[in-house]
């Protein structure tokens, strides 16, 4: 066992599950999306491009690059959630949960690329 | 004012312009008239149109689109001009129509769009690639292999149908072909000969003229190119020499001369060869019925009977030719006749080991088979089959060694290209048997452990920046790296892969035949390996991943990432980072 693999690994899926578990739930009803879980998976993902900073391979920088369209998403879905409560104050209408919820969607498939290809690179050298 | 050469972007936009200029200054003159007329003819008003109108009524009265508006009523005199603006646009457009048609039927415009498309395939080649001169069997046989090994190349050929066969093909790499005369300069030049990434040019017309003038344009357009042409005359071979450096030819004759030279010497240095070019039924188990020493018969005294006559002679075999034509140079039994029965008996075909068919007719060739077959069932058959399409009989026939020109020309060449080292190493192994009978066998017991029922692969690297990134980084950072920590399997350090090294050599030129484990490998080294082709994937992303690379020269994981790594520093300190090997830090 490699601790350096369990960190790795950890955060990677760790950014997966709870995107997952912010995206899910009804589209456009902001009472399934959490605002606080949307904060610490941005922190996550950042925590999680970090650690693939500095992999000169060609995987360490397809890895790295799926994690920047990740944290690309969420942000964009933070700082929108921010502008309509407190600088618009429209609140969190159907349409801008369904805004928000889509770009962390698209962060989700973002996430589940990196684990697959974190998965695949394990299998292929198994030791 | 200096003559300046005609520019040559794009001649096939400039011939459709040529061709439609009487079309389009016809169409603008008609609309032109007709849109006049309309605008200066008198409405129902008295008042003309205004031009805007009359140009918006040409323009669909002349394509007949039939729109039901029109700007007013009409004058009669009006309807009369609109009538004549009917017929003579549509005749216009028609005439136009039919020129377009005509154009894109005109061989010439073919030809051109064909060469300018050729072209643009060349162009976006961004590999090496090399530029194969005659499609035939050679040409075809020789594509395959070099697709087969991920080196794109490009095609010239004479015939249009070998091109057009040639587009039917599935290639792994781009190969585009045009049909044209290749000793003719500016189709070299199309085939890119003078682009940084094209590294040979290898002729291989049927015409040894025509090779010739094809190294010879080639070696004037680009003085660093590498030109291999086929060639099996003296006369050829002495120009060919003078091209300068980096001019080879090929002789299939005399290669299979050698070979078979090498075959009686050392049965397995042939067997070896067979082997690593993947001939049917050739395994290192089974020994191929080898040829036994003895009298031999040569039947057609040709460029092939000639080239083998001399090796058998060299190594001291006692031969018999039979040939119809008068005998050129002095040779102890000569018959003169075509080989039938009589003549084969004459020459001594029961006591004779082997017969060697060597006559350009694949039909004469056949019938000797079955002759000496039946005159001496044991006899040693050795074959030349001319043409590819004979193959069945020739199998039937079941010779024990059929030579094809063709491909013993194409294997030759892509071995040159793949594994330039390959001959200093057969060279080498020539040599060595001579001292050492039990050095072939030991060698291909090696192998079979190694390689196993797998099919071979030789592999040439070259440990640069390029091919090998990662190790390049290592040796930056000042690792040394041992031979034997390359072939170990990443996915298990202790397991070896299935790969021998046959030849290493270093930036000196100095060449080590078969190296030892702990040599040490530098910049610039090449190396000649022998593999399967997953092992030789394998080393492949050990030399690009440096993950790999550290794994298997330290046996550690190199942490992923700078912060990771940062970590790791700070808890087993920094010689847990650089490329000791795991014996010295026992990790």
């Amino acid at each position: 066992m490699n601790l350096e693999k369990v960190i790795f690994g950890f955060f990677i899926v760790l950014a997966l599950t709870l995107n997952f578990g912010f995206f899910l739930g009804e589209m456009d009803n902001p009472q399934y999306h959490n605002a606080y879980e949307l904060f610490v998976l941005v922190v996550v993902n950042l925590i999680a491009t970090g650690l693939k900073l500095g992999d000169r391979t060609q995987i360490g920088a397809i890895l790295l690059s799926t994690s920047l369209v990740a944290d690309l998403e969420l942000i964009a879905a933070a700082i929108y959630w921010t502008v309509v409560v407190h600088v618009t104050e429209t609140g969190m209408t159907p349409d801008v949960t369904a805004s928000i919820v889509s770009l962390s969607g698209g962060a989700l498939v973002a996430n589940i690329v990196s684990v697959v290809m974190v998965v695949a690179e394990t299998l292929m050298l198994r030791r | 004012m200096a003559i300046r050469p005609r520019p040559v972007n794009n001649p096939v936009i400039f011939i459709i312009l040529r061709e439609m200029r009487t079309p389009i200054l016809v169409l603008i003159c008609v609309y032109a008239v007709a849109i006049l007329g309309m605008a200066l003819i008198p409405g129902r008003d008295g008042e003309p149109m205004s031009i805007f109108h009359a140009f918006y009524f040409v323009m669909y009265t002349a394509t007949t689109t039939g729109f039901g508006e029109i700007p007013e009523q009409f004058s009669d005199a009006q309807r009369l001009w609109a009538i004549v603006c009917l017929f003579v646009t549509v005749i216009t457009w028609l005439y136009s129509i039919g020129a377009i048609i005509r154009l894109l039927q005109n061989r010439f415009f073919q030809l051109a769009r064909e060469e300018w498309r050729f072209i643009a395939a060349v162009r976006r080649i961004s590999e090496d690639y090399y530029i194969l001169c005659g499609f035939g069997d050679t040409g075809s046989l020789l594509a395959r292999g070099l697709s087969d090994a991920g080196i794109p190349a490009v095609v010239l050929d004479k015939d249009e149908n070998r091109i057009r066969a040639l587009r039917l093909r599935d290639y792994n790499v781009p190969m585009p072909g045009l049909c044209c005369d290749a000793s003719v300069p500016r189709f070299l030049i199309d085939a890119g000969v003078q682009a940084p990434n094209c590294k040979g040019v290898i002729a291989l017309t049927h015409d040894e003229e025509v090779n010739l003038k094809i190294a010879a344009v080639s070696r004037l357009l680009n003085p660093n190119i590498r030109i291999i042409a086929v060639s099996a005359s003296q006369f050829h071979e002495e120009t060919l020499a003078t091209l300068g450096h980096d001019t080879h030819f090929v002789d299939p004759f005399k290669v299979f001369a050698r070979g078979l030279g090498a075959a009686i010497v050392n049965p397995p240095l042939y067997v070896l060869n067979e082997w690593l070019s993947h001939a049917r039924g050739v395994t290192l188990d089974m020994r191929l019925r080898l040829p036994p020493p003895g009298r031999w018969i040569i039947c057609g005294y040709g460029r092939m009977g000639r080239e083998v006559h001399q090796v058998l002679h060299s190594f001291g075999v006692e031969t018999a030719v039979i040939d119809p034509h008068p005998p050129e140079e002095d040779i102890d039994i000569y018959i003169r006749g075509r080989a039938t029965a009589k003549t084969l008996k004459a020459a001594g075909i029961r006591k004779a080991v082997g017969v060697v068919a060597a006559n350009d007719d694949d039909g004469h060739n056949l019938s000797i088979i079955i002759n000496a077959r039946g005159l001496n069932p044991g006899v040693f058959m050795i074959v030349r089959q001319n043409r590819h399409e004979n193959e069945v009989a020739f199998n039937a026939a079941n010779a024990d060694i059929i030579m094809q020109p063709s491909l013993v020309t194409a294997r030759k060449i892509l071995f040159m290209i793949t594994a330039p080292l390959l001959r200093p190493f057969f060279s080498f192994l020539l040599r060595r048997h001579r001292l050492d009978v039990r050095f072939m066998e030991r060698l291909l017991t090696r192998l079979k452990e190694t390689i196993g029922d797998e099919w071979p692969q030789l592999g040439s690297v070259v440990l640069s920046e390029k091919q090998a990134p990662a190790l390049y980084r290592a040796w930056e950072e000042g690792a040394r790296i041992r031979l034997v920590d390359l072939l170990r399997d990443p996915r298990g350090r202790e397991a070896r892969l299935a790969i021998v090294p046959f030849v290493l050599r270093g930036p000196d030129e100095r060449l080590a035949f078969l190296p030892e484990d702990d040599v040490e490998v530098r910049v610039g080294d090449e190396l000649l390996l022998c593999g399967t082709e997953a092992a030789l994937t394998w080393l492949e992303a050990t030399l690009n991943n440096e993950h790999l690379l550290f794994y298997v020269v330290t046996g550690r994981d190199l942490p992923h990432g700078w912060l990771l790594r940062w970590l790791y520093r700070q808890r087993y300190g920094a010689a847990a980072l650089c490329w000791s090997p795991a014996a010295e830090t026992g990790a």
